[in-house]
Parts: structure tokens; C-alpha cells; sequence
């Protein structure tokens, strides 16, 4: 019997002509405007290639390169955490999900106020991360500010990651030579530079400065990342209607070409490298001048890179449970939950920025508690229905007939644990909820946040592999003192 | 026939850059004075765009527009402004060494033109010797410093510690801003002003000159 189902809802923005047409303008941006390249390798590179390089570092670069390059990626990347799972599946139409990266500002909960992020701060938030079932990843939450060095930080802030969190992760680096330290040290947790290459530890976190400008760190982290075939992302934060088109269409065409430039970047380098497409597109806020991490358009925008990124062949790195509230309220709630459920439903591959509040700048542990149920509701969504014999259940219904019940039939004791089960949404009567305190949604988030706080020990890094991830990151120290 | 100063008040709020510039010389060419243009005239306009930021009713879009407006009207009368007493400011901007983000800095830019200030632009990436050059060069009354990272932020206090070793602090305002920059971290360096947002950049650095000039006054 031949048959076609869907397992997963559908959910499209853009039709295949859009795309094509948005694709298309991308590689005319490519020829026309082209981009700045501020790295003398990567110039170098586009010089020996078809590519056309000015004098200004403007590199300009014919469709038929993108064409070649962008045949070149895989169509799937598997992590593997320091507990030895190989858990992140990075693929098409199977989200996974996790935090966002250097905050500098972390919210307080005992106080109320927001304070610079500290590496006890990131250790927190890896070990929240680390036993929330329903965060697959871990970016760093926040920056830190108390590293000894800010031309080192990156390895102080990996180690706390490390020590907090077994999870896969996403990582953000000073520099090329910061992201080298990162890979040494996960290849110490992985067995070695050749198990990384199978099994990798992390993706390597890689932005461009939009409108299509590449800094020199940014081309460092791409070409080291290339060469040792680190996973990567290349990831525009264009703001429509300041750093990029005020039209959505616009803004994807502009985030599309910047994120080719890197496509062809790392073709020129070593073809095949596992990189990743990425774009936190949306809206600067016109009244307050913020670049806006809750508006629709983020989730519209980013629904659509998606539509692209699966065109296109590339996995997608895209955007949800954040917020622009300062504080975790009912705008949070609301703004995260859209984000989480569009992201979710388009098929995007990993999922990041949750917990981000303040627009991007302040971290809040007890938003990624209370995402972490939203997400549980995401995924309980996009499993769909299945409508095999079973699940119809027409000899169930016949026996029961007209006035039977269901409660205790085998059926339903085989099934129900199927749903989705809250573990902080309040489902009770009135009399209950009162005499359980009468408490609000975010008292149950606090209380969760800080009783997950005092029980959950992350599994910690064997004693000799710390010592020689710590050898990685003194000798950062020792390299740049002074 | 008589000029009439609403046409450039008008022109400001509605963001019309050329016919603004054509009124303003116009105006001249009329005989009135540029004291006149400036202050019954492109202030008036930007006072109102203000106002009418203030009260969402108008967006940053047409704000900048109208900033735009009002520079291409000073432009017109700034040389002759200046002749006089020195109305008018200079604002030398630019973004830290290593930090290659400038649309804060920009949009800080164009607030201040907006504001009547004449501003030189540095750039972005900028290392500390070209913002000591620009402020021995230029004189400006404000020199604002931008950085995004919280890697590049450190250099803003750097270039404060070089003006004070030139022997230049004294003469100029610091103002500085960019997402990871607090009000703490603006004290602990030694600025002046620290501006959270492109609307208050300008407002607090009128509020600082007039502080300033009403303690000199009462000295």
C-alpha cells in the first residue's frame, strides 16, 4: 500500500517561487553591493578564486561560486555531550532547543535588580540547563565579567559551561585563537581531535556585522572552523529598518547574501565543513530604539529563513523564547511563547535565545524554567497525530458504546502518558489552588527555579580531563598577561 | 514680500531636507539673520519633533528625517553662526578599536545633528590616538565614544585616561553609549554623560551644559 503521511503539522510562510526570487536577489546583493571582508587570508582566498576584491576589502563574488559552494554542506550534524550521548540531532524539521549566549546582564532574582553576569552566574545557568529536559543545548546565558582577561574570557566562560552542563553546546570565542583554545579543550572531552570530528562537542557561534560587513574575528573563527571541520554557524543580526531593509523580504534578501559570503568563505577554505545558516532578523523598535526580540516580525522573519534554509539544503539555526519584557511577567510569557511555537512549527533545526530578556541584554534563569514548559507544549504540538488502527480506535468505541466510559479501559491506561503532563501550569479547581496557597504562575516558576538550584548536581568532568582543560585555559592567561 | 518662519518650522518636522536648505538660504538672501533661522526657525521645528517623539507621535524614521532636515538648514548658516561667539557645537563620534558596530553611533550622529550640532564622524574601529587627534583638531565641545562589546568597552575608559595625559580632558564633554555601557560603568571610567538610548543622548547633554553653565554662573 503506497501512502503519504504527515507525521508533523506543516507550517509554511514562504512559497518555493518566493524563496527562489528572495535567493536569486541574494546573489544579485553578492555581485552588485558585494560585502567587506576585514581579514587578509579570507581576501586572499576571494583574490586566487573568481571572486573580485577591491581596495577597500570589498569582495564581490558571481552567482555561479555561491551555485558550486552551496552543494557542499551536510544535510545533518549529530553532537555528542560530555555525558557521551550523541543527543543533538541537527537536521531538518527536528527542533531541538537552548539558551542564547553573552548577556551582560544577568536579573537577580533575590534582589530584584539586574547585575553584571558572572562565570557563578553561567555555572548556574549550565546546571539549570543541565537537568531541564526539555533544553537540548547550552549557549552561555551570559557574558562573564570576571575573567581574568577580557582577551581570554571565552576559555573561563567554556569551563564553567563545561563544569555546569553534559549537554551539547553552542559556543561564542574572542577571536580565531580563542576558538582554537574551545576545540582543544573539547577535544580533551571528546578523546581527541578525530572523535571530534564524528562526535563534536559543540557548534562554533560566528556573526557577520550587518549590512554585510565580516570582521576580522568573525573570519578567523569561519577559516579555523573550516579547516578542522568544527561545526559553525553564520549568523546576521540585521535590524529591518536600521542595519537592513525596513521590509521583511528585504531584510531576508540583505541576511541571505551575508550568510552566502560565509558559504563560499568556507568553500574556498576546505569544501564540506559542517556550517550551519543562521539570522536573528527583525525589527528595530522605532519609538525606543531597541532591537526587538519579542515583536511577531522576528517570528515571521525567522519562520521564513527557515523555508529558505530547507530549500536551500542548510540546517537552520533560529530564534525563540525571548523576550523584550525586563522582567519575567505576562508580556514575557506571551512574547516567548510565540516565538517558541512559530520557530517550532517551521522546522527549524536548533533553536536558541531562550531566556533572553531585556531585548537581548539581561539573562533570567527563571524564564528558562518556566521556556522549558512552553517548550514541552511545542513539542507535544508538532507530534502531530497519528492515525494508525490503534489510535482510531473504532473496537474500542464499538465495546463502550453509547453512555460507556473510558477512564478504566486498557486503551486509555496504554495511552494517556502520551500527552503533554505540565509540571507548572495550574490545572486544579478553586478550592484546591487555595489551599495550596492560592499561587501564581511565577511563584511556581521561582520556586522550581530555586528548588531545581539546590538539589541538581551536574555529573562532574573527570578529575585528570579537568586538569588538562585547565592547562588549555591558564596558558590563554599566561599567553596574553601583560 | 516678507519670509515666513513657519515654512522652515514646517519643513523640519515634516523631514524635508532640500527645501529646507533652500529656505534657509532663501532666508539669508532675505536679510534675516542666521541667529534668527536657527532659532525662530530650525530649533522651533525640532523642538516640536521632539515634543512629538516624546509623545509617539512621531517614529524614529521620520525623527531622523527631520534631524537631517535641520542639518542641511545649519549647514546653510553655520559658518556665519560661528563667526559670531560660537553658537554653535562641534560633536567629534567615533567606536572603539576592535568593535566594528556603527549604527549606534550613527544613529547617536544624527540625533546630535538633528540637535545643530556639527558632527565629525571617525568611523568605527577607531584606535585611542585617532580620537585624541580629532579632539586637538577639531576643539568640539562633545566627543562621543560607542562600543557594543563588553570585550571593546574597556577601551572608552582608555581613551578618557589619554585625553587627560594629552592634557585635553578639561576641554571636552565625554558622552558614551553602546548596550553594555551602565550608568556605574560611565562613573567608573570618568565620563560625563552616558546616553542609554538615541532619544536621551541629547537631552542629557543639554541637561549637563546647563548644569555646568549655572554653577560657572553662581561661581
Amino acid at each position: 500500500m503506497n501512502q503519504s503521511i504527515n507525521r508533523t503539522p506543516r507550517f509554511r510562510v514562504l512559497s518555493d517561487d518566493q524563496i527562489e526570487r528572495i535567493y536569486f536577489a541574494a546573489l544579485d546583493v553578492l555581485e552588485r553591493a558585494g560585502a567587506m571582508v576585514f581579514q587578509e587570508d579570507a581576501l586572499e582566498l576571494f583574490r586566487q578564486s573568481d571572486a573580485v576584491v577591491d581596495t577597500n576589502n570589498r569582495v564581490r563574488v558571481p552567482a555561479s561560486m555561491v551555485e558550486q559552494a552551496i552543494k557542499f554542506y551536510p544535510r545533518k550534524i549529530t553532537l555528542q555531550g560530555r555525558d557521551g550521548v550523541r543527543s543533538l540531532h541537527i537536521q531538518k524539521d527536528s527542533a531541538s532547543f537552548g539558551t542564547g549566549s553573552d548577556l551582560p546582564f544577568c536579573y537577580d532574582r533575590k534582589t530584584g535588580e539586574r547585575r553584571r553576569t558572572t562565570l557563578a552566574d553561567i555555572r548556574d545557568a549550565a546546571r539549570l540547563c543541565d537537568v531541564l529536559p526539555n533544553i537540548d543545548f547550552f549557549m552561555s546565558h551570559g557574558i562573564a565579567s570576571d575573567a581574568p582577561l577580557p582577551e581570554t574570557y571565552d576559555r573561563h566562560q567554556f569551563l564553567s559551561m563545561l563544569e555546569g552542563c553534559t549537554k551539547p553546546m553552542v559556543v561564542t570565542s574572542v577571536d580565531g585563537e580563542g576558538l582554537e583554545d574551545l576545540w582543544r579543550m573539547a577535544c580533551v572531552v571528546q578523546g581527541g581531535e578525530d572523535e571530534f570530528r564524528l562526535n563534536p562537542l559543540f557548534v562554533a557561534y560566528i556573526e557577520p556585522i550587518s549590512p554585510l560587513k565580516n570582521d576580522r574575528t568573525a573570519v578567523e573563527k569561519l577559516l579555523f572552523a573550516a579547516e578542522k571541520g568544527i561545526p559553525a554557524m553564520y549568523t546576521p543580526c540585521p535590524s529591518a529598518g536600521a542595519t537592513a531593509p525596513s521590509t521583511i523580504a528585504g531584510m531576508l534578501v540583505q541576511s541571505l547574501a551575508e550568510t552566502l559570503l560565509a558559504v563560499v568563505l568556507c568553500h574556498l577554505k576546505k569544501p564540506g565543513m559542517p556550517l550551519i545558516m543562521g539570522g536573528v532578523t527583525t525589527v528595530l523598535d522605532m519609538r525606543k530604539s531597541t532591537y526587538s526580540y519579542g515583536a511577531p516580525e522576528l517570528s515571521l522573519a525567522s519562520a521564513a529563513n527557515t523555508d529558505i534554509s530547507k530549500w536551500l539544503n542548510l540546517l537552520m539555526f533560529s530564534t525563540g523564547g525571548c523576550t523584550d519584557a525586563k522582567i519575567v511577567d505576562e508580556q514575557a510569557a506571551a512574547e516567548m511563547t510565540t516565538s517558541l511555537f512559530y520557530a517550532s512549527l517551521s522546522g527549524a533545526s536548533l533553536i536558541h535565545d531562550v531566556g533572553y530578556i531585556d531585548s537581548g541584554t539581561n539573562a533570567s534563569l527563571e524564564a528558562l524554567v518556566l521556556n522549558d514548559e512552553i517548550i514541552g507544549m511545542c513539542r507535544q504540538f508538532c507530534k502531530g497525530i497519528n492515525t494508525e488502527k490503534e489510535y482510531l480506535a473504532l473496537d474500542l468505541i464499538d465495546e463502550q458504546g453509547p453512555g460507556g466510559e473510558y477512564f478504566t479501559t486498557d486503551h486509555t491506561y496504554e495511552h494517556w502518558r502520551e500527552w503533554f503532563l505540565p509540571k507548572l501550569q495550574d490545572r486544579s479547581d478553586w478550592e484546591t489552588w487555595v489551599a495550596n496557597g492560592s499561587k501564581s504562575m511565577t511563584d511556581r516558576v521561582n520556586e522550581r527555579t530555586q528548588h531545581l538550584l539546590d538539589t541538581h548536581e551536574t555529573e562532574p568532568i573527570p578529575e585528570d580531563l579537568h586538569k588538562a582543560i585547565k592547562e588549555i585555559v591558564d596558558a590563554a592567561d599566561a599567553r596574553h598577561a601583560g | 514680500m516678507t519670509f515666513d518662519m513657519k515654512e522652515i518650522v514646517n519643513g523640519v518636522i515634516k523631514g524635508k531636507i532640500d527645501e529646507v536648505k533652500a529656505l534657509a538660504e532663501q532666508a539669508l538672501s532675505e536679510g534675516i539673520s542666521p541667529e534668527e533661522i536657527s532659532s525662530q526657525g530650525l530649533v522651533v521645528g525640532m523642538d516640536a519633533v521632539g515634543e512629538r517623539w516624546k509623545n509617539d507621535e512621531m517614529f524614529m524614521p521620520e525623527v531622523l528625517r527631520s534631524a537631517k532636515a535641520m542639518s542641511s538648514g545649519m549647514d546653510v548658516i553655520r559658518d556665519q553662526l560661528a563667526e559670531k561667539d560660537n553658537q554653535v557645537g562641534t560633536m567629534v563620534i567615533g567606536t572603539v578599536e576592535g568593535d566594528l558596530h556603527d549604527i549606534g553611533k550613527d544613529l547617536a550622529a544624527m540625533m546630535f545633528e538633528g540637535a545643530g550640532y556639527k558632527v565629525v564622524n571617525l568611523g568605527v574601529d577607531q584606535p585611542s590616538e585617532v580620537f585624541i587627534e580629532a579632539v586637538k583638531e577639531h576643539r568640539p565641545q562633545l566627543l562621543g565614544i560607542s562600543a557594543l562589546l563588553t570585550t571593546t568597552m574597556p577601551r572608552m575608559g582608555d581613551i578618557i585616561n589619554e585625553l587627560k595625559e594629552a592634557g585635553i580632558r578639561e576641554q571636552v564633554t565625554v558622552i558614551i553609549g553602546g548596550a553594555p555601557v551602565t550608568d556605574d560603568f560611565s562613573e567608573s571610567i570618568g565620563a560625563d554623560i552616558y546616553a542609554p538610548n538615541a532619544r536621551s543622548g541629547v537631552e542629557r547633554a543639554r541637561e549637563f551644559f546647563k548644569k555646568k553653565s549655572a554653577e560657572s554662573g553662581s561661581n
